[in-house]
Order: C-alpha cells, then sequence, then structure tokens
C-alpha cells in the first residue's frame, strides 16, 4: 500500500509540467548560468583605460608591465577625452582610468629624491579598483628595486652581492593538501544541487494540504489504507523524486564539465541522506503549516536561507565568524562540505561520517515532528 | 431482518455547536435509505461517522453488527464511501484513479483489473478509461468518483448527495446503477436534498432537521402519516375556483386551486357538481397524492429549498 501511494505521486508529479521545470530545468540552468559566469571571472580579463599624455618608452614599458602582472586588457583614450571619462567614472559608467601625465618618462629617468607619478581616477563605489592599485604598487615595488639596484651597482657592488641584497627575507613555501583542485564548478554542481534538492518541499507541502483540503485524505480514510501508510507513502514518492534530482544534476556536472564525483559510493550515501534529510524536512512542514501560502513562506526561508549559510552560493570563508557559526547549525552546510570532502579533497566515507550523522539528525528530528502532528493533520482533515 | 445499520441516539458537535442531537434509525439489508433534509440538517455528519471519519460525542452505530466504536476496521471493510465533493486525482486517467483507490480497498492485482472493467462498464465509462478525469464533464467526474467507491464489491454503499450538480444523463446513469446494485443486494445509504430522488428510489427514509430525525420509515408510512391528501383543480381561463360548504379554503398553486381535506373523494365529487352548476370550464381536477416536499413544509415549517 506504501507503495501504492508512492507510484500514484510519481504517476502525478510526471504529469506536472511545473516539476520538470521545477525539480531538473531550473537546477540545471543555475549550473550552466553560474558555473559558466562565475567560472570564467578569473579568466576574463579586465579593462584598463588609461591616458597617456607622455607617450615616452617609460609610460609604454609602464603600461607593459601592468598587463603582464594584472593580466589587464589596455584601452587607450585621448587626452582630450578626459573630462568626458571623468564624468563617466562619476556617473558609474567607468570604474577607473589611469592618467599618466606629460612629464613621467623625465621624472622617473630624473633618479635621486625624485618621484615620478601617475593618477588614478576611480568610482569609490566599485569593487574592482583594489585589484588595479595593488597591482599598481607591485609595479611601483619593481621600481623601487629597479632603483635600489642602480644605487647599488654605482656604489660597486657585483651582481651576486646586489642580487642577494635584493632578495627578500620571506619565502612562501607553497603546499596544497588535495589532490583535486577546486574551482567555481566543484562549488557550484554540489551547492545547486544540494540547494534543490529542499525545493522538493513545495511539491510536498502542496500535495498534502491539497489532499487535505479537497477531501481526498478524508475519502482515503475510509478505505483499508492506515494513515501512517499514507504518510510513508507520501514520503517514499518525494524520497524517490529527490534521489533522482541528485543524480541528474550530479550527472549533468560530471558530464557537462568534467567535475570529478570521487568515491561513488560515499556521494551515494550522502546523496541518500541528504534526500532524507530535505524530505523530512518537508514531511515536518507539510504536517505543521496551515495552508499552502503559509508553507511556501517557510520552503523559501530554508531553502534560500540555507544555501546563503550553508555555503551553497560562495565559500563560507567570504561570511563574518559569527555567520560561520551559525551554518554549523544548517543541514545544507553540512551537504555541501561532505560534497566537498568527496569531490575536493578525496574523503571516502568515514571521512563524511559527521556530515552524514547530522544530515540523519535533521531527518529524525523532522521525522519525529512529522508524527507527532500527523494526529492533529488527520483531525483537521477528516472534519 | 437484519440492518446493515443501525443507529442509537448519536450526538456530535463541532464547537460547541451541535450537529447531531440524538439522532437514530435502521437500515434493512439490501434496501436503498434516502436521508433527506436541509443544507445543515446533519446528513453529512451521520454519513461521516457511518464511513469511520469521525467519531460521535454519544450514542452508538453498527455496520452489519460491527461497532464503529470496537470494530471499525471490520466495519470499514464493508463499506463503499462516495463522498459529497469529487475526490479524484484530475491529472490521472480514469483508469489510474481506479488502480490507485482499489489497491486503497486492498484489490490486487487480475482481481482489480476485472473489477475496474466492470465498474467501469457500470458507470458507462468503459470507452473513456484512459482520458484524464480533467477533461470529463461534472457528471462524469461524479460516476467516476463513485465507481471508485465499488471495486471492492462492497455490502453496503454511502452516498453522499452523490447527484449535486449534474446533467441529466449522468444522474439517470447513477439511479440506473443504484437500483442495480441494489438487485445485487447492496444496501444503500443515499443523503439528498432532492425529494423526487427518494421518492422514486428509496425504499424507507428518514427526514432530518437540525441534527434528529423527524420522521422515519417507510416512503409511504411517512406520506401516510405526516402528508395531507389534497384535490387539484384548475380551470380553463385562470378563474378562481367555487368556494364548497364544509371545507376549507383552497390555495393557489402552478396554474389552478389546491384543497387540503380527509376527504378527497367527497371534495372532488362536490367540486366537480359546483363547476358543472356554474358552467365552469375545468382543465384538471384530480386527486394529489401528498407530497415529500409537503410533509417537510408541514413538519418543519420550511421548504427544502428555501434552506
Amino acid at each position: 500500500m506504501i507503495f501504492s501511494i508512492a507510484t500514484k505521486e510519481w504517476k502525478l508529479l510526471l504529469k506536472e509540467k511545473g516539476t520538470f521545470f521545477w525539480l531538473l530545468l531550473m537546477p540545471v540552468m543555475f549550473i550552466v548560468l553560474f558555473g559558466t559566469v562565475l567560472g570564467q571571472l578569473g579568466s576574463t580579463p579586465q579593462t584598463l583605460t588609461y591616458i597617456d599624455m607622455d607617450r615616452s618608452s617609460a609610460s609604454e614599458a609602464l603600461l607593459a608591465s601592468l598587463e603582464a602582472k594584472g593580466g589587464y586588457k589596455l584601452e587607450a583614450k585621448d587626452a582630450g577625452t578626459l573630462d568626458d571619462e571623468l564624468s563617466r567614472i562619476r556617473e558609474g559608467k567607468l570604474s577607473s582610468l589611469l592618467v599618466i601625465p606629460k612629464g613621467f618618462d623625465g621624472a622617473l629617468a630624473e633618479g635621486g629624491n625624485s618621484q615620478a607619478s601617475v593618477e588614478l581616477y576611480s568610482d569609490a563605489a566599485s569593487d574592482t579598483v583594489a585589484g588595479l592599485r595593488s597591482t599598481l604598487e607591485n609595479v611601483a615595488s619593481d621600481y623601487r628595486e629597479q632603483r635600489i639596484d642602480d644605487a647599488l651597482k654605482s656604489a660597486g657592488a657585483n651582481e651576486e652581492s646586489r642580487k642577494q641584497a635584493l632578495q627578500s627575507p620571506l619565502r612562501i613555501e607553497d603546499k596544497p593538501q588535495n589532490s583535486t583542485e577546486g574551482n567555481t564548478v566543484t562549488q557550484v554542481v554540489p551547492g545547486y544541487t544540494v540547494m534543490f534538492v529542499f525545493f522538493v518541499m513545495i511539491s510536498m507541502i502542496r500535495r498534502f494540504v491539497n489532499d487535505k483540503t479537497t477531501g481526498m485524505t478524508a475519502r482515503l480514510r475510509t478505505t483499508r489504507m492506515s494513515p501512517l501508510n499514507y504518510l510513508l507513502g507520501m514520503w517514499l514518492a518525494y524520497l524517490g523524486v529527490a534521489l533522482v534530482q541528485c543524480a541528474v544534476l550530479l550527472a549533468f556536472g560530471h558530464f557537462a564539465y568534467d567535475v570529478q564525483l570521487g568515491d561513488l559510493t560515499a556521494i551515494a550515501i550522502l546523496v541518500f541522506m541528504l534526500a532524507l534529510c530535505g524530505t523530512g524536512i518537508g514531511l515536518a512542514l507539510s504536517m505543521v503549516v496551515r495552508g499552502e501560502n503559509q508553507g511556501m513562506a517557510f520552503v523559501q526561508l530554508i531553502t534560500m536561507g540555507g544555501a546563503v549559510l550553508g555555503g551553497l552560493w560562495f565559500p563560507l570563508e567570504y561570511m563574518p565568524k559569527a555567520m560561520q557559526t551559525v551554518s554549523r547549525f544548517i543541514p545544507q552546510y553540512w551537504a555541501q562540505k561532505a560534497f566537498q570532502d568527496i569531490m575536493v579533497r578525496g574523503d571516502h566515507l568515514v571521512g563524511i561520517l559527521p556530515s552524514l550523522a547530522v544530515l540523519a539528525a535533521f531527518a529524525v528530528a523532522c521525522v519525529a515532528i512529522a508524527l507527532l502532528r500527523f494526529r492533529g493533520f488527520m483531525k483537521s482533515a477528516m472534519s | 431482518m437484519s440492518y446493515a445499520i443501525e443507529v442509537e441516539q448519536l450526538t456530535k458537535s463541532y464547537e460547541n455547536k451541535a450537529a447531531l442531537r440524538g439522532i437514530g434509525f435502521k437500515v434493512e439489508a439490501g434496501s436503498c435509505f434516502g436521508l433527506l433534509g436541509p443544507n445543515g440538517a446533519g446528513k453529512s455528519t451521520t454519513m461521516k461517522i457511518l464511513s469511520g471519519l469521525l467519531e460521535p460525542d454519544q450514542g452508538k452505530a453498527r455496520i452489519f453488527g460491527n461497532d464503529l466504536g470496537t470494530a471499525a476496521n471490520e466495519a470499514r471493510k464493508q463499506v463503499g464511501y462516495v463522498p459529497q465533493s469529487i475526490t479524484l486525482y484530475e491529472k490521472l486517467s480514469a483508469v489510474d484513479n481506479l488502480v490507485f483507490f482499489g489497491e486503497m480497498y486492498g484489490v490486487k492485482g487480475k482481481e482489480l483489473k476485472r473489477r475496474i472493467d466492470e465498474v467501469l462498464e457500470q458507470v458507462g465509462l468503459a470507452d473513456r478509461a484512459k482520458d484524464a478525469v480533467e477533461k470529463f464533464s461534472g457528471g462524469m467526474k461524479r460516476r467516476v468518483n463513485i465507481a471508485a467507491a465499488l471495486l471492492h464489491r462492497p455490502k453496503l454503499i454511502i452516498m453522499d448527495e452523490p447527484t449535486v450538480g449534474i446533467d441529466p444523463q449522468s444522474r439517470n446513469h447513477i439511479f440506473e446503477m443504484i437500483r442495480s446494485l441494489q438487485q445485487s443486494g447492496v444496501t444503500v445509504l443515499y443523503s439528498t436534498h432532492y425529494m423526487e430522488e427518494v421518492e422514486s428510489m428509496c425504499d424507507s427514509l428518514a427526514i432530518v432537521d437540525n441534527g434528529q430525525v423527524i420522521a422515519g420509515g417507510s416512503l409511504g408510512e411517512v406520506l401516510d402519516r405526516f402528508g395531507t391528501q389534497a384535490v387539484y383543480l384548475e380551470l380553463q381561463d385562470g378563474k378562481a375556483p367555487p368556494a364548497l360548504a364544509g371545507y376549507g379554503k383552497a390555495e393557489a398553486k402552478d396554474d389552478g386551486w389546491v384543497l387540503e381535506t380527509a376527504t378527497p373523494l367527497d371534495a372532488l365529487a362536490d367540486w366537480a357538481e359546483a363547476c358543472k352548476e356554474r358552467s365552469l370550464k375545468v382543465k384538471r381536477l384530480e386527486m394529489v397524492r401528498p407530497s415529500l416536499e409537503h410533509v417537510f413544509l408541514t413538519l418543519t415549517g420550511t421548504t427544502l429549498r428555501d434552506n
């Protein structure tokens, strides 16, 4: 009888056009959109708009250095357009403008205590200027080193001793611990898989509420179906949906973006626990909410809030410490962590046991709430 | 005599408002029993208690001897409940709905397939089996709604206003189905606020109002006990009838006049004589059978449709 109820739900879901869109198409679109856009963030060169009033070999060398160090795409503007470009900055249409004034070459060659200057006009509201400023400071540091080297050379130091003097006392030894390199796609694919599993709660709430308000639940109660069979059958149905959803999204990530899934057994068990957790929460909500609107409000809070706090959209390290602590109480955090542990850090089942335990605890707690509230739900359905 | 349903002093309240106030009646096995009353009389509440959806506050109810308080599951096996609202999954086909409900009633495999074919024939929808219910007319939906309650061959069918808002063809189908069920020995408990349905199909009835049975028994008994005999006269040109000494005042009805009397045959003869004396041209002159509507009006002071 439980399987009959689940089969009926699957038939209904296959007939509803929205099912494919919300549960499969939309998450795939999100993965494609954010995976493509965010994945190319680092590789797309930023444009550096400049006006070279000096037009000297020194100014050209400065620009070449900026292009090489910062990966900028240079865009030259005429000197006569300075006022226009400044207006664009004030209007928010341009983030920055580098102006190399006339006399730059001469000031640079003068030596001594003289300094050559460049002017960086920027939109204070823009986040992108910090990177340019950092690159400029890096280039300025190169110029300083060159001046020091020239001074040492003038003082008679040989090449070896000049090299030693200029060597930084600090050496960085890069030691990556994980076998697979993490990138935007290894964040986005599991992140949106986890997020959209919780969207199945929408379908669950709609069905339970609809069955109650149309009198279907009451009618079924006049048959041999026991209330517990009803609950378990509906749960089984949406558990199946969540499992299929995860399988499709992860397979898409693997075949479309070459995301390495790692230990498949661990992934399968994680997917099962995630589905149990998501549908368990859906079951509890279905028993608790008074109507569909209230249910949808809760779903938005849990899915969207959980996505942000769970680190599904961007790494948690970007968030304040307090929020990072709060995230430990969010099931999405543990699901995403477990996916990353398997896919990026090469963990196996033992490594993700704590995450599995947390997801299981959420599932058990929510199913307990559902069972406690079930009697009240059935009573309101009968009257 | 064996009874399919025995109801004794059922009471039920919702938020301090009494829906049932000691309702009681018996339904013979194999008969069609009508529950007649206006909206809010307590018919649906009674049916929900008998279907196991609600528990009464007080009183007892038995289905084929099984007490609903102690042997509800046994009782439930023998009942097919047809709710007032159409409770089907409209996105699914008629067959898919029946497969689901059949399985909920414990019918499986080949037996279920056979029963689905049979009930679809019975409700006249065998050729629309694979169509989605959402494409059906209201009457067709109601027929599927009934079919879903027949799959497990119940001994008792409880139908809560099954003909509300449907076309005449579907209504006739339903009436035919009920007669056919009766002939095969199934007991039917039928609630409605349409008197003509009870008059045409039910062997016995209970008139329910304000949570109580105000009249009950076979149709003939109820009409004899509470109905008033009358004579109907319709004259050409719509003229008023002649007054008769020793009788009450005739009341206008439809295109004629009705005179209530305990001696309708005498009244008929007297009226015929009076019309002849006055050279009045008579279109219709007949004895009128008491109606349930009149019985209800007599008992409650209101008409069924006013409620």
